[in-house]
């Protein structure tokens, strides 16, 4: 114990610069938990709030919608967890084929620009590049002798739309911790599977690939923490009344039913509920994965 | 040293749950009214589009003040500013933080808690001592008050009424049949009509959902108010009905010919409104008054003066009306905070602005900038473009000491229309106020009816399914919901 807190004051600097991080995380992230007390109150602006107990619990679980909720949550991360999450790492292997530099960074820089975009933008976009009557793709679709589809008011499109936005809009941008992972290869690795006659191919699976486990694992199983959160903002943006039933999450409900009515205490339940699954999951992941792999987040 | 860091984690998890207090926030309690002072009593308000540094807020803050002192009373209106964002939700969480200002705007939908909370002030006892605040109220602001007597809002019914343009009505021969006897067949043939003639892509947008349908429709197919009297004398949700059934079939006949705008539920407002203009749509439907002088003015601007907006009435069916109003709560309204110091000063500041000189700074703005007195007339400048009214939006007690310049009206005379026509033909709606546990339930049963109607309207089910929508409608908490209303409608 004395020897690591000797190396902590030797490695001072390093601590000091972690200290803004440390605070925020902190200030935002911990010490909101405190809050996450009112799922089990009744909350009172004026006066003490109201002991309840599980009550807003088992309001949550015996609303019929909440089991479809959960289900819509799941089945949109899962379906964004396992196919988007090659692509950047795919997209980040094409990029660093390219040997002509301006056009890597070209790419890169145009890959970036969807990530910064609201999602409110993004859904303008995507609403006029699907429109049934005037967008891009029905077009195509339709010189190809195909009947135009709506792809926004379809039940078994919309999801898939979600999941297409989405890798459209953070390709570019998670990408980038695994080109900084290509990097960050040693060079002398690709001269000597050179010299030993490796293909691009080869030097791509056997060199490469093996560099980027773990930043993949790391960033899977942290994703796997997220699997809640199948997106606020972006189904806020995409849903309408046709197909709210099958993108309807537990963000947008408990947003509707907890912020829109004032339902705090119900809304934190929903929450507490969301986190505790979140956590769950990573841990088991992580697990999971040491087991397997002798790889984790930490 | 990782059984370290988990159990620091573990350990500070618990500690911070455990040192929560059960008190997050503390108000000053509820205090008499308006203690005596020499100085001006300062106001917190908070109100939507209401930025401190606005400077028409500013302006129109130094003109109630100014306004107020020359009546005697010295008041100071200090602007609490509210995060950025949807204002309903970020009030919320300014009033759960326990900073509750003198005079809050609420926006629509963020005050439940306040009901159970009892954070606001009744406000009929000064409504009852009230002169200007008294004239401005409509009947239904009145029947509102009964129900629920915490919010005010001086402003003509947020309700829809649709509108054609006059060149395009005029080319049909349905067109005048409509406006004589509007029932659904003429309605029908007029929309057929109006489109063809026009080469309108459709005949009707609407930005979402079916709401700005209903506004034509609703009651002649017999949704007479939100909850429909069976014959065995009991209540049962108007959209579990026989009526709205037919309506849905009508509904979704217009969709399939072409009449509805196929993609009606992913418009926006701006998108269905820029159909309007263009002439992709033949009609469409926008709040009486202030808004529809806005569409005739931006359709004038845009298409000509020919193209002046003509305000369409109800279809005549089974009874005849737009949207019943909703009369357990204003929707939206000014509020006295119930643990506010100076409840008296508040009130005397909602009566200054339904006065005269009030109402003309609330809704003209400041003599000279955004309007000038010429030849004994009010003339408005191109800076009124960018003044609203805060406080009093109805024109039921506004009457200036001169007239409009006829070059600039107050309100167009298609806006003037549209609010005589929706006073002619408003009815009262039975919602209630849903309480707090059934909040859950409603909104399932809620979500569970709009989908089932887009998916009529779309084709993608038919009415056969009707009954089918009902068994779930009740299963999703419809049930319980009908149980409540039964006790609670008398």
């Amino acid at each position: 114990m004395r020897s690591k807190l000797k190396q902590m004051w030797t490695d001072k600097t390093l601590y000091f610069m972690l200290l803004p991080g440390l605070l925020y995380f902190i200030i935002f992230h911990v010490w909101p938990i405190i809050g996450m007390k009112l799922a089990f109150y009744d909350f009172r602006i004026m006066g003490n709030n109201v002991f309840v107990g599980l009550k807003y619990f088992r309001e949550l679980f015996s609303t019929p919608i909440f089991t479809q909720v959960i289900a819509n949550t799941l089945i949109i991360s899962a379906m964004k967890m396992f196919l988007i999450f090659p692509i950047p790492i795919i997209f980040a292997l094409m990029l660093n084929e390219f040997m002509n530099g301006k056009f890597r960074k070209t790419v890169q820089v145009v890959s970036y620009l969807p990530h910064f975009l609201s999602w409110v933008v993004i859904a303008g976009i995507w609403f006029e590049f699907l429109s049934k009557s005037t967008g891009a793709v029905n077009a195509l679709i339709q010189l190809f002798g195909f009947p135009a589809h709506d792809f926004l008011t379809d039940k078994d499109s919309i999801r898939w739309v979600l999941v297409a936005s989405e890798a459209w809009r953070n390709i570019g941008w998670d990408s980038i911790i695994f080109l900084a992972a290509i990097l960050g290869i040693n060079q002398s690795l690709y001269e000597a599977a050179y010299v030993d006659g490796a293909s691009r191919w080869h030097i791509v699976t056997r060199v490469v690939l093996p560099h980027l486990y773990v930043p993949m694992v790391t960033i899977f199983i942290l994703n796997v923490g997220f699997i809640m959160n199948a997106g606020l903002d972006q189904v806020l943006n995409f849903t309408n009344d046709s197909v709210n039933s099958q993108i309807d999450i537990i963000d947008t409900y408990v947003y509707r039913v907890g912020l829109i009515n004032g339902q705090y205490s119900f809304a934190t339940a929903a929450n507490l509920f969301k986190s505790a699954i979140g956590v769950t999951l990573v841990l088991s992941t992580h697990f999971i994965s040491k087991k397997l792999t002798s790889k984790g987040a930490w | 040293m990782k059984k370290v860091l988990l159990t620091s984690v573990a350990a500070l998890m618990m500690l911070t749950t455990a040192c929560g207090t059960n008190k997050p926030t503390e108000t000053t309690s509820p205090a008499a009214t308006n203690a005596a002072s020499t100085g001006p009593v300062t106001l917190n308000i908070v109100a939507k589009d209401f930025p401190a540094d606005d400077p028409n807020a500013q302006k129109l803050v130094k003109g109630i003040e100014e306004g107020m002192k020359a009546e005697g009373k010295n008041i100071k209106l200090n602007i609490v500013p509210v995060q950025s964002g949807t204002y309903s939700e970020k009030l919320g969480l300014l009033l759960q933080s326990g900073n509750i200002p003198d005079l809050i705007y609420f926006q629509g939908g963020d005050y439940q808690f306040a009901v159970t909370q009892k954070i606001l002030t009744d406000l009929t006892p000064y409504i009852e001592k009230s002169t200007n605040v008294k004239a401005s109220m409509s009947d239904f602001n009145k029947e509102r008050m009964k129900n629920y007597p915490y919010l005010l809002w001086l402003s003509p019914i947020n309700s829809a009424v649709p509108v054609v343009r006059q060149d395009w009505l005029d080319k049909t021969a349905s067109g005048k049949e409509v406006l004589a006897n509007p029932t659904i067949d003429n309605y029908y043939n007029f929309l057929k009509e109006v489109k063809e003639k026009n080469n309108a892509k459709f005949a009707y947008t609407t930005a979402g959902n079916l709401d700005e349908l209903d506004v034509i429709f609703g009651q002649a197919f017999g949704v007479t108010s939100t909850w429909l009297k069976g014959a065995d004398g009991k209540y049962v949700y108007s959209r579990t009905s026989a009526a709205e059934k037919e309506k849905l079939a009508f509904y979704a006949k217009l969709y399939k010919e072409g009449l509805l705008d196929p993609e009606y539920l992913t418009k926006k407002y701006d998108t269905k409104e820029k159909a309007f203009y263009d002439g992709q749509a033949a009609v469409v439907a926008g709040t009486q008054g202030k808004v529809i002088d806005i569409y005739n003015t931006k359709m004038t601007g845009q298409n000509g003066a020919n193209a002046k907006l003509t305000p369409l009435p109800p279809a005549t069916g089974k009874a005849q009306g737009y949207t019943p109003v909703d009369i357990s709560k204003e929707s939206r309204g000014f509020a006295i905070s119930a643990a506010s110091k100076n409840k008296d000063a508040a009130f005397s500041v909602l009566e200054y602005m339904a006065s005269q000189k009030g109402q003309m700074l609330d809704k003209l703005g400041v003599e000279g900038q955004e309007y000038t007195i010429v030849d004994n007339k009010i003339k408005l400048t191109d800076k009124f473009a960018s003044w609203f009214p805060h406080f009093v939006e109805t024109t039921l007690n506004f009457k200036p000491d001169k007239a409009f310049d006829p070059s600039t009206p107050y309100l167009s005379a298609p806006a003037m229309k549209s609010l005589e026509m929706f006073a002619s033909k408003a009815t009262k709606d039975n919602a209630f106020i849903m309480p707090a546990d059934l909040a859950a339930k409603w909104d399932a049963s809620l979500a569970l009816y709009k989908g089932f109607a887009a998916d009529v309207v779309t084709g993608k089910k038919t009415v056969a399914d009707f009954d089918k929508f009902v068994e779930q409608w009740n299963a999703a908490g419809g049930k319980e919901v009908t149980e409540y209303a039964n006790k609670t409608i008398k």
